[in-house]
């Protein structure tokens, strides 16, 4: 960061232009943060929506379908328009999907009457194909209507937009005009657009807050006002294997989990900049931060050793293997529904038969 | 006179060899013929003789209680539970007796002392309705509306019940019987706790009606009502609130319910002073605590918070918000032990909670 101040000076001076002459291109992120605008536009968090004609689902399954009861469903691209429909047989309705939400799998939000609906069926690339949608598995539609989406009311709408996309929400109100589709940095980083006008101009006087300094509590929380926090967990009563998609709840409950050890941060093993990592090899150097003879002890292993000299404080290691730990410790879990999977962050020893933890 | 003295011979002979079973044998009688003075007399006398028999203080105690003599019932009936710690009547009987003498916190030990083993349901009944009025009467008036809910999930209903729970809803120090003129504030605000409690919002509305029309700057009408509101309408009961404030500046209860009402909001600017203000105005109060340490935790004066937090916690350690703030200022200054801990009892009431209200 150091030699990026020093570089500033430069940029700023190269855009200016010599004797301010010609007009200059815009600054933008990737300018002067190239590490992390580069990459980051690809990753599923900025792709948290998409619209349909960008949608590479789209172009891989042109035409999708399925038959619920007496109802059947096609979604359909044409040109660059793609279209839901759902037909009981006698009557058909017919709309345009506008946003997709998700990156793997995926649910259609859809406009009707200036209402906004949950489409009834999703794409899920467990079964390369539709069915319906999570949470509506109990639904039981009586009517057209019901069996093409589930109505949204205003504050659900502002909320699954405050999480998927950026700029959407002013006071609580949903502003689709103002919406950038997918986390984008500014959501992250409060204050970046001020900075970069401040930039613009040559200033430095606005430096969004850094979220590196963040403890590993902090950063839980932070990362939680989407992936939903401990606390949110808690108050909605959210048991049972549906809560392993929240990993901030199941991390905290693990006992790695140390609040002020960056080893066991979310962004030790996740770069928000980059997509996510899916070889479970690569994760080896995370545990063994800890878990290895001579490393550091935590917070907790003192504690919990308080008396002891610190170097009499052993972190643990494994008896079984060297490599491959998420393998055996942070197992796959599927949630109800069938068709996704996700990684139990409550870090453990797992016992064949043991009930899952809540 | 022959015959006489040598029954009288044979009496002393027996009174020497066994004076004390012919003593309890007299005392028993006395008892059943209902001649209460004389078997008061007869088992001070046998327990003078043995100080072991459990039995003897028993029925010493209960009819001294009986005969409204409480401070020597209740000197009785310590000998019987130095004797039984287990024996749940003489609980019972000696927290009524000091409930009498004005023993307050006494009182309300020995009545839980009781709870905790197996009661006949109309003295069940009894103490719950003393653990009430003692709570309110100790200033613990949420824990004392609390006590109520007992008496609401039976459909219990009677005048002087509502003018207690009354003074509970109200935070007034005093018994039924302490109340001075005409109790009909308290009885309606009784009314009004209890449908609420009753989920009865039609009634309950209809009873606040009249409640504050009768008695607009009566203390703790405002706040009741505010309380009332919480849930459906959190501005009008905000309003509420501050009009309580008005009538009773020094509220450290209506300042806490303020500040707790911000802090759900996130909003921690507006909720510091008033939460500042209820823990200097109240600090035994525990929501005070509560408020008071969360907005300091919010504030990131997280070693200060813990303080807050764990008065909080050690006042009423059955409010899972207390549970879930310090798991995270303890996660934040290096405790993760604590910090599960208290993640931990968090779970564990959410899941008994769970099994009470399905
Ligand atoms: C002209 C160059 C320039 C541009 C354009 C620019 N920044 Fe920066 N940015 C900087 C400099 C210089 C700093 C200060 C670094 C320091 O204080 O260590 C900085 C700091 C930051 C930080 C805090 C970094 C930290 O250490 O945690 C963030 C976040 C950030 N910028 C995001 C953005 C975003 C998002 C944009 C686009 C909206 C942007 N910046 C545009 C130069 C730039
Ligand atoms: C503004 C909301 C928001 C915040 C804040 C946020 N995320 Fe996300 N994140 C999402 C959404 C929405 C997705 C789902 C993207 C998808 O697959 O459609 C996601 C996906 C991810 C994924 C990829 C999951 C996958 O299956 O591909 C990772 C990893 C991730 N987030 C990590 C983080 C970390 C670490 C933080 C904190 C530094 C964070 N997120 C903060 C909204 C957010
Ligand atoms: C509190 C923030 C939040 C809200 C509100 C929210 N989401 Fe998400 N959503 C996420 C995050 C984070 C993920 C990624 C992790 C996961 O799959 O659980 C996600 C994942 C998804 C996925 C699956 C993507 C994948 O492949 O994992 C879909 C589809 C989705 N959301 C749709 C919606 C819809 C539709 C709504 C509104 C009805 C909504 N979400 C509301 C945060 C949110
Ligand atoms: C999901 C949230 C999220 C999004 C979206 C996001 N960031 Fe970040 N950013 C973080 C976090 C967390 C950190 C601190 C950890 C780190 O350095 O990676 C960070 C750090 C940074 C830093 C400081 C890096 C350093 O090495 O000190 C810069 C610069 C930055 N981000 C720029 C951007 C830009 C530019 C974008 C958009 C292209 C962006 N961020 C999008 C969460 C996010
Ligand atoms: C010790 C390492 C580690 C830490 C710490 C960690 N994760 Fe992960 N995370 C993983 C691994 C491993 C995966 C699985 C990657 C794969 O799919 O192969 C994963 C997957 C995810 C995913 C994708 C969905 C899923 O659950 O499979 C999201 C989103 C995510 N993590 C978010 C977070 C957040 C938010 C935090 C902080 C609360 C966090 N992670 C902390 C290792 C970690
Ligand atoms: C910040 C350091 C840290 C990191 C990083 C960390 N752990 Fe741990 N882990 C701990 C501590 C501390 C304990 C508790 C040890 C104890 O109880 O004596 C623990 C306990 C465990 C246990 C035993 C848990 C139980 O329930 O008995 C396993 C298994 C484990 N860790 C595996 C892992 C794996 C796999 C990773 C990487 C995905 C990891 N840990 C990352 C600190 C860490
Ligand atoms: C093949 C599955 C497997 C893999 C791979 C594996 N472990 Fe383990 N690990 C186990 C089992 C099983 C135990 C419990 C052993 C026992 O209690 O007998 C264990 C125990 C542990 C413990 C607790 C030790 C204690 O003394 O309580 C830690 C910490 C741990 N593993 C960390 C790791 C780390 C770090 C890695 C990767 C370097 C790893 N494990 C890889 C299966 C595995």
């Amino acid at each position: 960061m150091r030699i990026l101040s020093l570089t500033v000076g430069l940029i700023l001076a190269a855009q200016m232009g010599h004797g301010g002459q010609a007009p200059a291109a815009p600054l933008t992120c990737a300018t002067c943060h190239p590490a992390q605008a580069g990459p980051q536009p690809e990753t599923s968090m900025a792709r948290a929506i998409q619209l349909p004609a960008v949608d590479p689902l789209f172009r891989s399954h042109p035409r999708l379908d399925l038959k619920i009861g007496a109802y059947s469903y096609v979604i359909e691209r044409r040109a660059n328009e793609v279209t839901y429909s759902v037909t009981d047989g006698r009557d058909t309705l017919i709309l345009p999907v506008h946003y997709a939400f998700g990156v793997g799998s995926q649910t259609f939000v859809l406009e009707r009457e200036g209402r906004l609906y949950e489409s009834f069926v999703s794409f899920y690339p467990a079964i390369d194909g539709l069915d319906r949608t999570m949470g509506d598995q109990q639904l039981q539609p009586k009517t057209l209507l019901e069996a093409l989406g589930r109505d949204v009311t205003e504050t659900e709408s502002a909320a699954c937009f405050g999480c998927h996309s950026t700029g959407a929400v002013a006071g609580k109100r949903l502003n689709l005009s103002a919406m950038i589709p997918g986390v984008r940095c500014q959501h992250c980083h409060v204050g970046a657009l001020d900075h970069l006008a401040a930039i613009s101009r040559g200033k430095l006087e606005s430096v969004p807050p850094k979220l590196k300094q963040l403890s590993p509590e902090d950063l839980s929380n932070f990362c939680g006002q989407c992936h939903r926090t401990w606390e949110t967990v808690v108050r909605n009563k959210w048991q049972g294997e549906v809560d392993v998609r929240f990993q901030p709840y199941r991390l905290a409950n693990s006992r790695c989990f140390d609040g002020v050890d960056q080893r066991i941060s979310c962004i030790a093993c996740h770069d928000p900049h980059r997509e996510i990592v899916r070889e479970d090899k690569t994760y080896d150097a995370k545990c063994l931060a800890c878990h290895s003879a001579g490393a550091p002890p935590s917070a907790g292993m003192l504690a919990a050793h308080a008396g002891d000299p610190p170097s009499a404080v052993v972190m643990k290691t494994c008896p079984v293997s060297t490599s491959d730990c998420v393998t055996c410790h942070m197992p796959k879990v599927q949630l109800p529904g069938g068709h996704m999977f996700f990684k139990d962050h409550e870090i453990r020893v797992v016992r064949s038969g043991d009930p899952y933890p809540n | 006179m022959l015959i006489a003295s040598i029954v009288c011979l044979i009496g002393i002979a027996a009174q020497a060899a066994a004076p004390f079973q012919d003593l309890a044998a007299r005392a028993t009688a006395a008892r059943e013929a209902n001649d209460v003075p004389h078997a008061i007399e007869l088992y001070k006398q046998s327990v003078d003789l043995n100080p072991r028999w459990e039995e003897g203080w028993w029925y010493l105690g209960s009819l001294l209680y009986d005969s409204d003599q409480y401070a020597a019932g209740r000197d009785a009936l310590k000998h019987v539970v130095q004797i039984d710690a287990k024996a749940a009547p003489a609980w019972a009987l000696l927290g009524l007796c000091e409930f009498e003498t004005g023993e307050y916190s006494t009182s309300l030990d020995d009545i839980r002392r009781a709870f905790a083993q197996q009661l006949d349901p109309q003295m069940e009944s009894v103490l719950h309705y003393h653990e009430a009025l003692l709570l309110t009467r100790l200033g613990r008036f949420d824990e004392a509306v609390k006590a109520y809910t007992w008496f609401v999930s039976r459909g219990v209903k009677n005048p002087e019940l509502m003018v207690a729970f009354g003074l509970a809803a109200l935070r007034t120090p005093r018994l039924p019987k302490e109340v001075a003129g005409d109790p009909q504030r308290f009885a309606l605000a009784g009314q009004a706790a209890y449908l609420t409690m009753l989920r009865d919002y039609k009634d309950a509305n209809e009873t606040f009606d009249h409640l504050l029309q009768a008695f607009p700057r009566a203390h703790y009408v405002h706040y009741l009502y505010g309380c009332f509101l919480l849930a459906a309408k959190p501005d009008e009961a905000m309003a509420e609130l501050r009009r309580e404030l008005e009538i009773t500046p020094a509220s450290g209860a209506a300042n806490a319910m303020l500040a707790w009402v911000l802090l759900e909001r996130g909003d921690t600017d507006a909720a510091r002073p008033y939460a500042r203000a209820a823990a200097a105005q109240d600090p035994s109060l525990p929501l005070a605590q509560y408020v008071w340490g969360r907005s300091l935790l919010e504030d990131g004066k997280v070693n200060v918070s813990i303080e807050h937090l764990q008065l909080a916690e050690q006042r009423d350690p059955s409010n899972i918000e207390t549970h879930m703030s310090l798991a995270t200022a303890y996660s934040k200054s290096a405790r993760p032990l604590d910090a599960r801990r208290e993640r931990l009892q968090t779970l564990e009431m959410l899941r008994a909670n769970a099994h009470e209200n399905p």
